[in-house]
Parts: C-alpha cells; sequence; structure tokens
C-alpha cells in the first residue's frame, strides 16, 4: 500500500494506482477526456494535470502512478488555470459556430465537453473557433462520422482496435492536421467496419453517430395509408428509461409499449417472441448437426457487428454459423408473411419499424439477402429522441401490453439482451426437447456476466455438450483463434459488443461497466420474474408453428427464417 | 582568441585510418571503469536536455536484461543547430567509436545512429562506415579479440522534428508514428522494443570518445565547475562569419564569441538580441550577453544553452515576422498528441498570421502568454513544453513594439 495526501486528505492506494483513480476513491473529480476505463492510457488530452509537490510541470493524473509520500493538488489554482486555458482551445478546436450547431448535435443532450466545461467553470472563450473545413464521412448504413468535431482523443481508434480487434480507425498527418481517419480515407463504410457502434460511445463529442432512421419513421407514422408495427429488442426495455434520468437498470417495458402507442404506431410487437422462434429454429439446427455429424461447433447468428466481423475476418468458419435469421430479421420475414396475410394487409402498405440496441442492425436490414423484411431499424437512442419530440413523459405512463401475438414471449427471449443470454436460452429449450425431461434448475450461471469470454458445459442424455460464450468481438478473436489451435466446442454464442446488446453501440450514454451491469441485472430479474421462462412452451410460437410455418427447420421456415452468408475480405 | 580544440582533435573519415585507441582502452578500463571516467568527466548531454551521460549509463548498465539498445540520435532537428552534421561528415569514425565506448560500457550489443533525412551526405557517410567498419571487424563477434559483440544499423529519419525527442525517436524507429511515450517507463528501463535503451546525441558520443581518449582529468582542466569542457557553438544569424565553433565553456562572454568567431554584425547593423540554445530558447537581449559562455550563466539569465546554437539578429527586423516563422515551424512539427501543443501552437500562429504587418493588441499577446504557459505546464514532451519559449520571451522584451502602431525603437 503507497500512503499520500491528495488536496489536504491523507488517503491509502495500492501500489500502481494511478493519480486519477486514487483521486476517485477520494471522491474527487477530476475532469478527462482521453481517458476510459477498458482501454489503454493516452495521455494526450492533459486535462486530468495535477500539481505534485517538488515538479516543476504539471503531470498527468491518467499516466502517473501515486508514489509514497506525494503531496498531490488536483484544483490548485495553477491547475485551474491551465485547464481553463487548455479548454479554450479544445472548444475552438470543436466546429461550434455561429450557426448554433450546438443545439443541432447528437450529443446535444449529453455532451462531454459541456460538463466538463461546467466542472472547469469556463467564463470565456478567448480564441476564435476554427474551421477545419473537413467532409463528413457518411459512406456507411451505420455510422456518421464528422470529423470537424474530432478532438483527436484517440478513443474510437482505441476502442475499435483493443477491445474489438478489428482497428478500422487510425491517426494520420501531424501538428494541427492531426485526423483520425480510415484506411486511404476511404470512409467507414468502406473498410472491415462491423457497424457496431461501440466508437459511437467511445466518443466524448458528437463527431460519431449512427444513421438517422427517424425522420423517416416519423414519415410513414403520419402517412395514412401505411400500415406501421413495431418490434422492440430484449435490450432497448433496461436502457430506454435512461435518457429520461431514471436510474439505469430501470426496466420500463409497459411504458415503453404506452410511448410506442402514443407515438401512432398501429402495432406494437416484441423483437422477443422472434427470440422465441429463433431458439426453436437455432436448437432444431444444433440438435441436427449434432445428430448428423455436420459442421461444429454452431455459431449464433443474432449479432449483425458479429456477423459482418466473421465475414471479414474468418470466412473460413462461415460454414459454423447458423443459417437463421436474427431475431429482427425473423421478426420482419414473419410480419410481411404471416401477420399481413391474416389481416388482409397489403405487403406494400405495411412498414417494420425495430427498436434495437445496435446501429450494425441498420445494416444488416439493407443487407441483400434479406432487405424487404425490415423497412427502418431505430437505435434506443433515436426512440428516446422521438419520445422526446413528441413530449411524451414516458416515465409517468401506466404500463401498457404488447400487442397479439408477435408480442408474447418467454423470459428466455429477454435475457437475448445479455452476453450468455441466447446460449441460456438454447440450452433450456436443447435440453427439455432431447431429453424429454424438464430441468430441475433452468438459470446456468456460468455463461452469465460481464465477463468476455465464458466456458461451460451440460450434459444432455449422457453427452458433455461443450459451449462457450464471446462478447466484444476482441473476445471473438482469442475464441476463434484457440478454435484454430484444437480447441473443441459445440455451440459458441457470439455477441459483437461487450456485456452483449445491453451494451450496445446504439444504448443511451454513459455506458460505463457499472451501467452495463445494472441494465444486465435488470434483464435477468425480468427473466426470473416470468411464468413462462422457455422458448419452446411460448403458446404463441406453438400457435404459428401449428398455423402457418409446420416445424422447425420445415420448408416454411427455411424460405423465411434462415440465410445465408458472404466472404468479405479485409 | 581561438578556438579550444578538444572535439575537433582526431577528426578522421576513414575506418582503416583510426586505430580506436580510445575503444581499445574502454576494452581493457572494463565497463565500470569506462562509466567512472565519464561520470567523473561531468559529461552532460549535448542534445538540448543536458542529462548527465555518466549517470544514464550507470543506470542502464545497471538494468538486467537479455538484450539492450545503444541508440546514437543524429537527428538533428532544432534549428539553428548544425554540429552534429559536421562531427558525421568530418569525424564520423570518432562518432561510431563513441557508440561503441558506450554499448561496451552498459553492455548493449544491438545498436542504431538515427540521422534526420534531410542530411543526405551523413547519411551516405555512415552508410559506407557501418559497411567498413564491419569489413574491418570493428563491428560484429567479439570486436578487437573482446567479449564484446556488436552490430548496428543505420535509421533515416523522415523529417519530423519531434523524433530528436528520444521516445518519438524509438517510436519512430519501431514504424510507429513519430509521437513521445507517457514515461515512465523510462528508455533507460524499456525503451526499443521494450527493452532496456539508451539515447545518447552525436556530439556526447564524440565527447566521450575524447573523454576516454584523453583522459577525464584533461577534459576536466577545461571548463567550469558545472560546464566542463569544450562545446560546438552553430553561430548564425546576422553576423558575419556564420559556422561551428569549439568554445571552451567559461573562456568566453556571448559577445566575445560572436564578435571574435563571427566577426561582428552583418552590414554593421547594431545586435538587437541572441537566441542562446535554438529556437526552443528564450532570447536574450543585447544588455544581456556580456555572460561567460556556460550552462549555468545562461541559465542565471533565465534561457538556455539548449543545443548549443546561438542565432544572432540584429535591428531592423519585423519582430511579428519572426514570430511568425517560428510558430509555424512550431505549428508543423507538433506531433499532433497531446493537446495544449497541438492546438496552442495553431492558435498562435492563427493570431500571429493576422497580426502580421499590423501590430498585435495587449489581449492577444496576453493570451499568447496564457498559452504559453498552458503548453509548458501541461504538454507531454520537451518540444511542446518549450515551444513558446522564443516567442514569449519576445513579447516579454519588447511589448511596445509589438503593439498595433508600435514601432521598432532598438
Amino acid at each position: 500500500m503507497v500512503k499520500l495526501e491528495i488536496d489536504g486528505q491523507k488517503i491509502e492506494v495500492e501500489e500502481g494506482t494511478t493519480i486519477l483513480e486514487a483521486s476517485k476513491k477520494a471522491h474527487i473529480k477530476i475532469p478527462t477526456l482521453c481517458y476510459e476505463e477498458n482501454l489503454s492510457i493516452f495521455g494526450g488530452c492533459r486535462l486530468c494535470v495535477v500539481e505534485i509537490e517538488g515538479e516543476d510541470n504539471l503531470k498527468p493524473s491518467c499516466a502517473t502512478m501515486v508514489q509514497e509520500g506525494m503531496v498531490v493538488q488536483t484544483h490548485s489554482p495553477t491547475v485551474r488555470e491551465v485547464r481553463k486555458n487548455l479548454f479554450e482551445l479544445i472548444i475552438a478546436s470543436h466546429d461550434i459556430d455561429c450557426n448554433l450547431n450546438c443545439l443541432t448535435c447528437s450529443r446535444s443532450q449529453n455532451c462531454d465537453l459541456r460538463e466538463i466545461a461546467a466542472d472547469i467553470g469556463v467564463t470565456e472563450i478567448r480564441v476564435p473557433p476554427l474551421d477545419k473545413g473537413y467532409d463528413v464521412d457518411e459512406s456507411s448504413f451505420s455510422i456518421v462520422r464528422e470529423p470537424n468535431k474530432c478532438i483527436t482523443c484517440g478513443r474510437c481508434i482505441r476502442k475499435c482496435e483493443e477491445i474489438q480487434g478489428v482497428g478500422i480507425f487510425t491517426t494520420a498527418n501531424r501538428g494541427p492536421s492531426t485526423i483520425v481517419t480510415t484506411f486511404e480515407d476511404k470512409g467507414i463504410g468502406n473498410v472491415e467496419c462491423t457497424n457496431c457502434g461501440q466508437c459511437i460511445l467511445a466518443c466524448p463529442t458528437g463527431a460519431l453517430h449512427e444513421v438517422y432512421h427517424y425522420e423517416n419513421v416519423w414519415d410513414a407514422l403520419h402517412d395514412k395509408d401505411k400500415h406501421v408495427v413495431v418490434q422492440t429488442a430484449p435490450a432497448t426495455r433496461v436502457a430506454i428509461a435512461e435518457p429520461f434520468g431514471a436510474e439505469p437498470g430501470t426496466v420500463a417495458t409497459g411504458q415503453m409499449v404506452a410511448a410506442l402507442r402514443r407515438l401512432g404506431f398501429d402495432k406494437v410487437f416484441d423483437t422477443n417472441f422472434t427470440a422465441d422462434l429463433t431458439i426453436m429454429e437455432e436448437g432444431t439446427e444444433l440438435i441436427e448437426r449434432i445428430n448428423n455429424e455436420g459442421t461444429l461447433p454452431l455459431f449464433t447468428s443474432c449479432s449483425p457487428g458479429w456477423i459482418k466481423f466473421i465475414e471479414h475476418q474468418y470466412p473460413e468458419y462461415l460454414d459454423h454459423v447458423s443459417s437463421c435469421k436474427s431475431p429482427q430479421q425473423m421478426f420482419g420475414a414473419v410480419a410481411k408473411s404471416y401477420y399481413a396475410e391474416q389481416h388482409n394487409i397489403d405487403k406494400d402498405d405495411l412498414v417494420v419499424v425495430s427498436i434495437m440496441p445496435c446501429t450494425a442492425k441498420k445494416f444488416e436490414a439493407v443487407r441483400d439477402e434479406m432487405k424487404e423484411d425490415v423497412d427502418y431499424s431505430l437505435t434506443t437512442r433515436e426512440l428516446s429522441r422521438m419520445i422526446k419530440q413528441a413530449g411524451i413523459d414516458i416515465m409517468n405512463l401506466e404500463d401498457e401490453d404488447y400487442d397479439q401475438l408477435l408480442g408474447v414471449s418467454s423470459g428466455a427471449a429477454d435475457i437475448f439482451g445479455s452476453s450468455g443470454g441466447v446460449m441460456e436460452a438454447a440450452l433450456r429449450t436443447a435440453y427439455e426437447i432431447i431429453t424429454g425431461t424438464e430441468l430441475d434448475n433452468i438459470d446456468f450461471n456460468n455463461v452469465r456476466g460481464l465477463e468476455g469470454l465464458k466456458e461451460g458445459s451440460v450434459v444432455i442424455n449422457d453427452m458433455e455438450i461443450k459451449v462457450a460464450v464471446a462478447n466484444g468481438l476482441g473476445n471473438a478473436r482469442i475464441l476463434l483463434e484457440k478454435m484454430k489451435n484444437g480447441e473443441e466446442y459445440h455451440f459458441i454464442e457470439f455477441m459483437a459488443c461487450p456485456g452483449g446488446c445491453i451494451g450496445g453501440g446504439g444504448q443511451p450514454l454513459p455506458a460505463s461497466n457499472e451501467i452495463l451491469e445494472k441494465r444486465m441485472e435488470a434483464i435477468y430479474d425480468i427473466d426470473k420474474n416470468k411464468k413462462l421462462r422457455k422458448s419452446h412452451e411460448n403458446p404463441m410460437i406453438k400457435k404459428i408453428y401449428e398455423e402457418y410455418l409446420g416445424e422447425p427447420g420445415g420448408h416454411k421456415s427455411h424460405e423465411l427464417l434462415h440465410t445465408h452468408y458472404k466472404e468479405r475480405g479485409i | 582568441m581561438s578556438e579550444k580544440y578538444f572535439l575537433k582533435e582526431n577528426m578522421e573519415k576513414n575506418v582503416s585510418d583510426y586505430d580506436f585507441s580510445a575503444f581499445k582502452k574502454a576494452l581493457k578500463m572494463g565497463q565500470n571503469k569506462v562509466i567512472k571516467e565519464i561520470e567523473d568527466s561531468g559529461l552532460k548531454g549535448r542534445g538540448g536536455a543536458g542529462f548527465p551521460t555518466g549517470f544514464k549509463w550507470k543506470l542502464a548498465s545497471q538494468q538486467e536484461a537479455d538484450l539492450k539498445y545503444f541508440i546514437c540520435n543524429g537527428d538533428e532537428g532544432e534549428p539553428g543547430t548544425f554540429k552534429d552534421r559536421l562531427l558525421m561528415e568530418d569525424s564520423p569514425v570518432k562518432v561510431l567509436e563513441g557508440i561503441m565506448i558506450g554499448a561496451f560500457a552498459v553492455g548493449a550489443s544491438q545498436g542504431y545512429i538515427y540521422i534526420r533525412g534531410e542530411y543526405a551526405k551523413p547519411i551516405k557517410i555512415f552508410n559506407k562506415i557501418i559497411k567498413e567498419a564491419k569489413k574491418e571487424q570493428v563491428l560484429g563477434e567479439n570486436i578487437f579479440g573482446s567479449d564484446f559483440s556488436f552490430e548496428m544499423k543505420l535509421i533515416k529519419g523522415a523529417g519530423a522534428y519531434v523524433c530528436g525527442d528520444e521516445t518519438s525517436l524509438i517510436n519512430s524507429i519501431e514504424g510507429h508514428r513519430g509521437i513521445s511515450r507517457i514515461k515512465p517507463p523510462y528508455p533507460i528501463e524499456k525503451g526499443l522494443f521494450d527493452k532496456p535503451t539508451v539515447v545518447n546525441n552525436v556530439e556526447t558520443l564524440s565527447c566521450a570518445a575524447e573523454i576516454i581518449n584523453q583522459g577525464s582529468d584533461t577534459y576536466n582542466e577545461l571548463g567550469t565547475e558545472n560546464s566542463r569542457g569544450t562545446k560546438l557553438v552553430c553561430l548564425s544569424g546576422d553576423i558575419n562569419e556564420p559556422g561551428v565553433y569549439e568554445v571552451e565553456f567559461g573562456s568566453m562572454t556571448i559577445r566575445e564569441i560572436i564578435q571574435e568567431f563571427g566577426k561582428g554584425i552583418k552590414n554593421n547593423k547594431e545586435l538587437k538580441f541572441v537566441i542562446p540554445g535554438g529556437i526552443s530558447t528564450s532570447i536574450l537581449s543585447n544588455d544581456k550577453i556580456d555572460i561567460p559562455y556556460t550552462y549555468e550563466d545562461i541559465e542565471k539569465a533565465e534561457s538556455s544553452l539548449g543545443s548549443g546554437a546561438l542565432i544572432v539578429v540584429a535591428k531592423g527586423h519585423d519582430l511579428i515576422d519572426l514570430m511568425l516563422n517560428a510558430s509555424r515551424f512550431y505549428m508543423d512539427e507538433t506531433c499532433g498528441t497531446c493537446f495544449p501543443c497541438r492546438e496552442g501552437n495553431r492558435q498562435v500562429h492563427h493570431m500571429l498570421k493576422k497580426a502580421m504587418g499590423k501590430g498585435i493588441d495587449h489581449n492577444k499577446t496576453e493570451l499568447i502568454k496564457d498559452i504559453g504557459k498552458t503548453i509548458r505546464l501541461a504538454s507531454r514532451c520537451g518540444l511542446g513544453q518549450s515551444s513558446l519559449n522564443f516567442i514569449g520571451s519576445v513579447i516579454d522584451e519588447y511589448p511596445n513594439e509589438l503593439l498595433i502602431g508600435g514601432v521598432d525603437n532598438g
């Protein structure tokens, strides 16, 4: 342990602690911009500098380790002056101009720079804003980049490289021309971006945001000739309350349904329904592959960021990926066939909107293989914008239920929103279908939690099924490399985002580890409190097979619910 | 007065004509004695920072590692500095000998000389020197029959000033962007490819070779208590005879150097100020240059001897033009990593550009000084920390001249 003094408080911390971490323990907030938990230390923004007794220069607290007897001042007059000056310079490089573009920024509601400005107590900006004159990168179906707002803190670069193991961003040029860009400045849509949107969560400014679809959705809602239905992904219900000031982990399923009705959606359905359907299809596929010596392990296919990752990086493993469409796409396919037929709605008049914790879903929705299924995919953040635009006081609405029949789901579907959930849901069903006996304990705790890599095994009819779960694409890569080195599994769940969909790139900001944990707890609470907790017991799933689809893995299912992938190269 | 030849002695251009007496002596002395000798000499790094060389070697020699690197920093980029070029062109074998002595002392088996890309001639020369040295078995296994083996490569810089900073230079050799690293860890613990690494300037290593050759006692007879030996001074600016002159520390004042070696100011103009250590240092006005040329006396005058670049500025120049010139350099050369340096130098350049031909108002000069303080206190490496020394000192010295409507009144 190391003893030191910070702002007059004597504290004791472990060796190897940074001054920033030690200050946090002493309940002192030091402003940071380029620092982010989980990422390597960059030490570029210098906002976190502190004064250390005996040192001539100020030191970045994020990159300076505590030492025995150190006397630190985190907010001395010099430090405050330097931070103010520094902040003036940062703001001048951030494309704020007379067009009030602060108001139209994607981060107008939760801007890190504004928060820091308030903390520092910035009272004047003496340096003129500089027009950097870069073009907006609109090459991607999922993500927009506005380089003029970028302050080159490098968080997106590190997130993509260190956490996701993809690395589409890099720093180019030097001096004030230093920019963050993609390989040969090709644009996000033309490199091996997986569209996961983790860079958006990392960005402290509005330089990165999703491609907005909500204006199109407003148009559809106001078009009297259109019948507009909406589906909500599992992870949205534990996050939608956050932009309205609720504590992270607040479950707002019923209020979200009520808000969606008020926005004018004709039917409010649940992606959970098709999550249950996915389990039936994917479970059947797993059983078939095991029984018929098919390609194993089977890889899940729900996460479109993961799918694009494997298409670029590990195309040799594409045979392993389940042919099941993701729940979003299954929903679109079922809505545009079964639902449209049942209600005599012309397919051309039916608009399917999805609310997703995800930016990659926008890309998935326009994939050639299935681009008719879903018309618009909105992030949780976009939905919160629409609710605000409509003046709906969501947190004071009475709970409402989803519409029948595409709105009925089991707890197994809810846990799709969290890393390990698809695996657990599949095991609940596969076990009972194969053995014909009921599980004593349906909680598979070893695949739960925020850990990046989880493994476990289940004995089904004397056969040991080895399973693994990876969340975050960096971990996906580790697992695939393990397989290359001979590790064997039967079934692997892959999710592009750390923590699974609860930590998706379309979720509200901020998204710290602590917030992810609370969302995860909320997801498992929903499951625990449901009577219906296994996909194959969902009565509406049974009904749709009886009335329309036939049997899991059957002809009709294959036509509607399955797809294929392609090698994309690097 | 004449130059004091210490470094400028034994200048040799061919490996085969050189007897490597200092290196052979070092082999006989053994590592510890060599380090002790350099420590006793009081030699300070000649790249600009002035870190005690013997102490650096001692720390590096104490590092336990399977591999250590020794790098000679020939990325001479400080505007006004051209003494390493002279040594690399006219005395390359002694530079090589210095590298070998240093590598032997700290236990490094692999070395690099990193030469700035614009130095075409030194690059050509060192390519030849390394080739010859390998052929003559001066580099390679068991050099001169000893246990010491050493390989060396030449790396060409790509034109970034920041790579003169040792951690940026290391990044550059590794193939990364030329940006400084967060310290600690220092290169002597974890440098090139994460191995203990010593980076020394060309002049420092030439000195080290000559110290071993002539002995630290001889060296100690030269200079003052805190500034031992001699220094290669790069004299440039508004003088009649610019060049590299070897000056014994403390033996002459700055004005004497200008008069004796530089043969006075061009066109019989009056001297206005000097920049005593390259444009990263603060100016000394005409009334402050009657001080002995030593580290300590220049520091007392609130500037720095830096790399030894003495730039002389006569009356008659537009001060804003001079500041703009320096500012343009720093704006282009900041690596872009740390915000105060990148944004500060950009803004200062912007303001000076606007002031060109018009003068600058008081609020702006105050702002430039605030930015200067911020960069000095908060940026990561020496480039940023010293980038506004020159501009800030001009503002302090000639506040009225810079103002809108102000005139050059000397």
